[in-house]
């Protein structure tokens, strides 16, 4: 039997996959054939201050081996979801991340003291820092390390729960600012967000999305993910959730041994929402085959 | 609703790129509400074609469920490629259903191009519960219907070119069938520009009306909140959510003609 325990700060998750930020609503919405208490965890989806609709359509279209989306985080809102979604969680069965984004760093600290206000089994935050801070004059918190530190640092003082900072692909220097988040006190960082594309009609000469610009997810950002990881581990100590194109249990070896310690499923979902399940049996054959205890074990070990 | 593995029974194309297939499909089948429902179709080589296609039930006899579909893109190119024997991977069913056709109101059912199939289905569901309905259906030509012409019993075809019973689009018709009869309720599913013509006519005429939309669809199951549609007359707010969108997939793709809007 190997074991699948992964421990992230002072939580063990039973097992290494979880499903990742708005591909699995709250967690308490999806369909009722799939069974979440197989998961590791599950993130939800972002969730800010206050409610939002979202942009207009079109907000998603299909790519080459993935698809780009611009949801614009349409979300209940912080105040909605503890009232409905947070007492569910009691008998989920799994671990849940909460996933917050704000536009401020005040919009931040609001949400996780609203949080932290009330007892719930909220196991802890992934930070979503792919978003334009407007204080900032709309500068993405992502892609500056001292935006990253600040805001780190200053949710680390308002809670003791997992602090995990999700990284976005889009900047120079990806593993500069995992290294910044380490710094602040992160308990782990997660990578990759959406990779910024854009898809045109050559008929009607519009962007297939309303925004113009979407982030592209699916297997075709998978090598882009796996670099993340790898660049990442060499510079921090703290785990590593890996994120980006994952299909099968071979994928998620693949990130392991690029230097992941868990992984999140995003687009696999909208195929298969039962995808994460079918992958934990995938992966118990893979590591018996090949004789492994413990899936830590592969944690950064491919071989250069 | 489920995923299934369902094994295709037909595969024709029964008028000018309009093609009907059927397959077995239990488990859906026994989760199935009504006409208005769809399913979502994976195709084979998934990750080239990431997203599900989203196809109206078209009808439902024991155990099969039978789709109508229109050579579109890739995607359905591929599907009338595929073998009787072959195993296609469905999700469903999906979505709501038309409503109100079993009381008072007297159905007239209007459906054009790729909205044929939850049109038929409805209709072949007022029949079997012998509820009388006027079924209008538009195409460009001739070439594209697969059903008579047929006043007499309340199936009124159109055609843009007039190769095939009445020259022009639905709404002369749509009008024509309205002035005699009472208590209608006008439920459609099409193109755009004749969902568009037909919730102006309806507006305009008081008519209680259903509307089944389309919009591009990543999932199916709400998980991906992509498939918004604008909703009518919203009162904007500073926070809101699902007041000024809605979600095709789980709170459609049926809606009141005066819920949603085009623009
Ligand atoms: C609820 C619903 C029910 C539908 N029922 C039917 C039906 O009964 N019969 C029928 O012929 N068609 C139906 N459609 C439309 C059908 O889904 C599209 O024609 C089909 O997905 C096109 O696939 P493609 O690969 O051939 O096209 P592509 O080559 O991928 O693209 C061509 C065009 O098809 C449309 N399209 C592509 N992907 C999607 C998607 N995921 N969701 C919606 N539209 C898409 C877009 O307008 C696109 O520009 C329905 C759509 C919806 C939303
Ligand atoms: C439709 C859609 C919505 C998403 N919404 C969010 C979100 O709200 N917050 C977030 O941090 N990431 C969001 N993501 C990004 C995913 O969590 C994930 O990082 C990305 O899709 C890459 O993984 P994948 O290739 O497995 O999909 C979204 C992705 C998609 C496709």
């Amino acid at each position: 039997m190997t074991d699948f325990r992964i421990q992230i700060g002072n939580i063990e998750f039973k097992n290494p996959i979880f499903t990742a930020s708005g591909t699995f609503g709250y967690g308490n919405d999806v369909p009722d054939f799939v069974d979440v208490s197989k998961l590791g965890g599950i993130v939800t989806k972002s969730i800010t201050l206050h409610p939002r609709e979202g942009n207009p359509p079109p907000r998603i279209v299909e790519t080459p081996s993935g698809m780009i989306n611009s949801i614009g985080l349409a979300n209940v809102g912080v105040d909605h979801y503890m009232r409905e979604m947070v007492p569910s969680y009691s008998t989920i069965g799994t671990k849940i991340i909460m996933n917050i984004a704000g536009s401020t760093l005040d919009e931040y600290i609001e949400i996780i003291r609203k949080v932290e206000s009330i007892s719930s089994d909220i196991a802890g935050y992934e930070i979503n820092i792919s978003c334009p801070n407007v204080k900032k004059g709309g500068m993405e918190f992502g892609v500056d390390r001292s935006l990253t530190a600040e805001l780190t640092r200053t949710l680390r003082t308002l809670t003791d729960r997992l602090l995990i900072v999700k990284l976005s692909p889009n900047v120079t220097d990806i593993a500069a600012i995992a290294v910044a988040a380490e710094e602040s006190g992160a308990n782990a960082v997660s990578a990759i967000n959406t990779v910024v594309g854009m898809s045109i009609n050559p008929m009607s000469w519009k962007s297939n999305i309303y925004t113009v610009f979407g982030g592209l997810s699916g297997p075709a950002t998978k090598p882009i993910g796996l670099a993340a990881v790898q660049k990442i581990f060499h510079s921090v100590k703290i785990p590593i959730i890996g994120i980006g194109g994952i299909t099968n249990s071979l994928d998620v070896i693949e990130y392991f041994l690029a230097g992941a310690s868990a992984v999140q499923l995003g687009t696999v979902n909208y195929q298969d929402p039962s995808a994460g399940e079918k992958m934990i049996d995938e992966l118990e054959t893979y590591c018996k085959d090949v004789s492994i205890d413990s899936i830590s074990s592969l944690v950064g070990k491919v071989k250069n | 609703m489920i995923i299934e593995q369902c094994k295709i029974i037909r595969n024709d194309e029964v008028a000018g790129g309009i093609w009907e297939m059927e397959f077995s499909a239990p488990e859906i089948v026994s989760y199935y509400t009504g006409p208005g429902q769809f399913l979502e179709i994976l195709l084979e080589n998934k990750w080239s074609f990431t997203v599900r296609r989203p196809m109206s039930i078209a009808n439902v006899e024991e155990k099969r469920i039978t789709i109508i579909y229109k050579i579109f893109g890739r995607g359905t190119k591929i599907l009338s490629e595929s073998k009787i024997g072959g195993i296609l991977d469905l999700l469903g069913p999906l979505g709501n259903v038309f409503s109100g056709w079993k009381e008072k109101y007297v159905p007239i059912l209007v459906g054009g191009g790729v909205g044929l199939a939850p049109i038929l289905n409805l209709f072949k569901e007022c029949q079997k519960y012998k509820i009388h309905s006027n079924l209008i259906l538009g195409a460009r030509t001739g070439r594209e219907h697969f059903i008579d012409h047929d006043p007499s019993n309340g199936i009124f075809l159109t055609t843009d070119d007039g190769t095939l019973g009445t020259s022009g689009t639905v709404i002369p018709t749509l009008e024509n069938v309205f002035s005699v009869v009472d208590n209608p309720m006008v439920y459609a599913c099409g193109p755009l520009p004749m969902l568009k013509a037909v919730q102006d006519f309806v507006i305009q005429n008081k008519i209680p009306a259903q509307l089944s939309v389309e919009s591009y669809m990543g999932c199916g199951t709400g998980l991906c909140q992509g498939c918004v549609i604008k909703k009518r007359n919203i009162k904007a707010k500073a926070h809101s959510y699902h007041e000024r969108y809605s979600l095709v997939c789980m709170d459609g793709p049926v809606y009141s003609a005066d819920e949603v809007c085009f623009d």
